[in-house]
């Protein structure tokens, strides 16, 4: 979930009061529940069907558009919201569900591999309070499979598993995706050129910054001033498991490996890479790079800071304790990893997300600071190796990096200013009257329109793999029935909610976690339900359910 | 007198006495509130998608979220009595430090403009009680509560929309300038930046607080005015105006009380305002505390609101004392 953002609408929803309903929603969808999972062997009318999401103003939309059509197939939908907080502690924390709940996750860098989604989302593994498979979608052949594809070194061969495994979820339906919505910012094209439209990210976003190494100023403006939603909270890149905040000090401190802007694997502060079997990798770091304080950059970094993590155990970065067993030094520019089972997600999550820290200042953290781990450590001078440097942080308000023209990819920019801007409409008239440059979240359809009728604005709009959602609670009637999922699915006008909700401006899934933007890894032989309320009631009927007089859909009879 | 002293000093030991225990059942009722909230600070972190469940339970060891309330609580009251705030859960620094530039940053928005309120709000509901019946009364009034009935961040949208969208005249929000480099010699006056960002956030919050201390005044004005001592005034043949002094300043009682609860308003910041004019603030820092479920910042920041409420009304009883001295014998 990108929450930043959401945490400002909270922050609004709070202040004004609606976030007091909140307690009283989540009382009642217990109350709903205890109802619904007391009718073991249900018969009789199907009870009404509960829909929650977050209080995000896309949500509240989609469920209006929901409500309207699920209702067609003779049931009640009662759809309610409550603040994000609320909900991630009820549904992920707790794994308290209604039948179906709604929520969005954003174009991170590390959900375009494939395994993100299929094992976050759907392995009975994380099946458990605070796993994302709160849906509890439980089958052993899919966990053998996700498990298969985590493994399978060679890409044609877990492409085929990858595709198994969404030919899998496309019959079982534990999720109904809307859209993968595209990430749209605009920028000032009269100060700036060469902005690069990059997967989930878009031109403006801090996911992977492609534009903010590549544009070139046209005007005495040299710094780039990024409206954005989120407050920065730390400096420290062991910290923070928030993706924006995580993102922007990964241009301080570089991955090993990026993203290009179609979403294929790149070398960064790595040169190359070689994945001699699963669980052998080995890898060149880029010649030439140096610390901000001047020290070159070299092995005996790299293997202090996977050596500090596996000592350290952060849980930010949980990924590496998970996979990783053991570094070693192999030459003056060479590492070699040694994990504790095959994985194919290692060079591009890991690998992709890791960093290097320099280890004259680490080794001293947390040393005689005071505090109990290094996450905990201000880390108030970060002294990275990236193409932009730490020059200023003032809380609540902004961020200022200057760029660091020895970076093998030098930015032509001068430097950049991360604006913390909590409300849409400043940041809207900031572009307008040219007190910001870019956008660094995404907008609507409408704003894009309002921003494009100013002739030095352009509103770019960029295919995503982050997705809004909606999972099933698999063991709550009369979801738990395939066949009333499948029913849902073709009650689900997927198209009307992008253009009604998104302006259009989104891709229309396939019945697939994967977006077809990825195009590696989506299945193309997975065709979407169509949106039919006769197919669905046919899906009913067939199942053996029925409607009364009035029209009330009835359980099948036993 | 000496006597009369003692009785003052032992009146002021019992009303701190009084203002301590309230202290303390607000840190332990404030305490409490956040461990009834649903979700606990990690709960922020779950949306992440990036800590898998056990990673989420090693945070919640190493913050000690495990630790049984009781324990909790008493850790909690024994580092506050060494006025040890502890570490921000969002922010891994000490709580001070979070909450100590909000707070500067809030004040410099609130002071003036409690200030300009307070003293427009005398001066002007003093002669809408004056003129009662007049007319510049009745479009005084009308004004008055439409202002009072607009919400802050309305106000505050109007404001920037006329002064900053429109005319251009001030900042759009912040604080001030990142990397400000002065151009000319106005510019380079010290806190000019600053100045320049503060304008339209006062000027919001002033068209927002004026309208209540002006009510109260223009009342107790209007109750003033039929007061013997300002028939007598007016009987010795002094100007209009000059009753009108006399007059406000025994009407300025209520608006005295007032004034305590306003502040304890005004520097919990107004979290409208400060999203509006992305202002870096208490109010916004309270609101994400919250829902982040900060709760070291959160519990702080409400201690500091509770500190001030019961400090500002010690104050003012205080200052009754010495405005009305029949008080001080109850």
């Amino acid at each position: 979930m990108s929450y930043s953002r959401r945490s400002f609408l909270d922050a609004f929803a709070a202040a004004s009061g609606t976030a007091v309903a909140v307690p009283g929603a989540v009382a009642l969808f217990d109350a709903a529940m205890s109802r619904a999972i007391a009718q073991q062997a249900p018969t009789g009318p199907v009870p009404p069907l509960q829909f929650l999401s977050p209080n995000w103003p896309d949500y509240v939309e989609i469920s209006r558009l929901l409500v309207a059509s699920w209702s067609k197939l003779g049931i009640t939908v009662e759809a309610r919201q409550g603040t994000t907080q609320s909900v991630l502690g009820e549904v992920i924390g707790e794994h308290k569900m209604p039948h179906v709940v709604g929520v969005s996750w954003g174009g991170a860098p590390d959900r375009i591999d494939p395994d993100y989604f299929l094992t976050e989302f759907f392995h009975t593994r994380r099946a458990t309070k605070g796993g994302l498979n709160y849906g509890h979608y439980r089958n052993a052949a899919f966990d053998e499979i996700a498990d298969a594809q985590r493994r399978e070194m060679d890409p044609e061969k877990r492409r085929a598993l990858v595709w198994k495994a969404q030919e899998m979820l496309a019959t079982d339906n534990p999720i109904i995706v809307f859209t993968y919505r595209n990430s749209t910012q605009a920028y000032n094209k009269a100060r700036f050129a060469g902005v690069v439209p990059t997967l989930g990210s878009g031109i403006g976003m801090s996911y992977i910054p492609w534009t903010y190494y590549k544009m070139r100023p046209l005007t005495s403006r040299r710094i780039v001033r990024i409206a954005n939603f989120t407050e920065i909270v730390t400096l420290n890149p062991f910290a923070t498991p928030e993706i924006f905040n995580a993102t922007l000090l990964r241009w301080m401190y570089p991955t090993f490996v990026t993203r290009g802007p179609n979403g294929e694997i790149e070398p960064w502060a790595a040169e190359k890479w070689n994945a001699l079997d699963g669980q052998t990798v080995d890898m060149t770091l880029r010649a030439g790079m140096v610390f901000d304080d001047g020290r070159p950059v070299t092995v005996e970094d790299v293997k202090f800071t996977f050596d500090y993590m596996l000592q350290w155990k952060f849980p930010a970065l949980a990924r590496v304790n998970d996979v990783l067993d053991s570094v070693e030094i192999l030459s003056p520019r060479e590492v070699r990893f040694r994990l504790k089972q095959p994985s194919a997600s290692f060079v591009p999550n890991v690998l992709g997300f890791c960093f290097v820290a320099p280890r004259h200042i680490w080794q001293n953290v947390p040393g005689s600071s005071g505090v109990a781990s290094p996450a905990d450590w201000p880390n108030e001078n970060p002294v990275g190796y990236g193409g932009f440097r730490f020059r200023e942080w003032r809380k609540g308000e902004f961020v200022r990096l200057e760029t660091n023209k020895n970076f093998f990819l030098a930015p032509q920019i001068d430097g950049a200013i991360w604006l913390v801007v909590p409300n849409i409409e400043n940041q809207l008239a900031m572009m307008e009257s040219g007190a910001a440059d870019i956008l660094g979240w995404t907008i609507d359809g409408e704003q894009a329109k309002r921003l494009n009728r100013h002739p030095e604005l352009e509103a770019v709009s960029v295919p995503s793999h982050g997705m809004h959602e909606a999972r099933f609670n698999m063991e709550l009637a009369p979801v738990s029935d395939p066949a009333f999922r499948l029913a849902i699915q073709h009650a689900t006008d997927r198209k009307e909610i992008i253009d009604v909700v998104f302006s259009g401006l989104g891709i229309d899934a396939l019945n697939s976690v994967i977006t077809p933007a990825n195009k590696f890894w989506a299945n193309p032989n997975v065709p979407n339900v169509e949106f039919s309320i006769d197919k669905a009631r046919k899906v009913l009927a067939d199942a053996g359910y029925t409607w009364d007089g009035g029209g009330r859909l009835q359980y099948p009879r036993r | 007198m000496s006597a009369e002293a003692g009785r003052g000093a032992h009146r002021l030991a019992a009303r701190l006495a009084q203002s301590l225990l309230t202290i303390w059942v607000l840190v332990t009722l404030i305490w409490l509130m956040f461990r009834l909230l649903p979700g606990d600070p990690t709960t922020a972190l779950l949306g992440t998608g990036q800590l898998p469940p056990d990673a989420i339970q090693r945070l919640r060891k190493a913050w000690a979220l495990d630790d049984p309330w009781l324990v909790q609580y008493l850790r909690y009251l024994a580092n506050l009595v060494v006025g040890d705030l502890g570490l921000s859960f969002v922010f891994r620094e000490p709580v001070m430090k979070i909450i100590a530039p909000a707070l500067v940053n809030t004040l410099l928005l609130m002071v003036p403009a409690v200030t300009i309120s307070v003293m427009l709000g005398v001066v002007l509901g003093a002669r809408l009680g004056w003129r009662r019946g007049a007319l510049s009364e009745v479009a005084g009034n009308i004004i008055v509560l439409v202002l009072r009935s607009l919400p802050a961040f309305w106000i505050g949208i109007i404001v920037l929309v006329i002064f900053s969208y429109t005319l251009g005249w001030f900042p759009i929000g912040g604080i001030r300038t990142p990397a400000f480099f002065p151009e000319t010699w106005i510019e380079e006056i010290p806190g000019y930046d600053v100045a320049r960002h503060l304008v339209l956030p006062v000027l919001a919050a002033v068209l927002y607080f004026v309208a209540d201390p002006l009510m109260i005044m223009r009342t107790a004005m209007l109750e003033a005015r039929t007061e013997d001592f300002v028939a007598y005034a007016q009987a010795r043949g002094l100007s209009d105006g000059d009753v009108m002094r006399i007059a406000r300043a025994n009407a300025m009682l209520p608006v005295v009380t007032y004034v305590g609860i306003m502040v304890s308003f005004a520097f919990g910041g107004q979290v409208l305002l400060e999203v509006v004019f992305s202002w870096p603030g208490m109010g916004r820092l309270m609101v994400n505390s919250v829902l982040q479920r900060d709760y070291p910042v959160a519990q702080a920041a409400f201690l500091l609101m509770a500190v001030l409420v019961v400090g500002v009304n010690l104050a003012v009883d205080l200052a009754y004392a010495r405005l009305d001295p029949r008080i001080r014998d109850d």
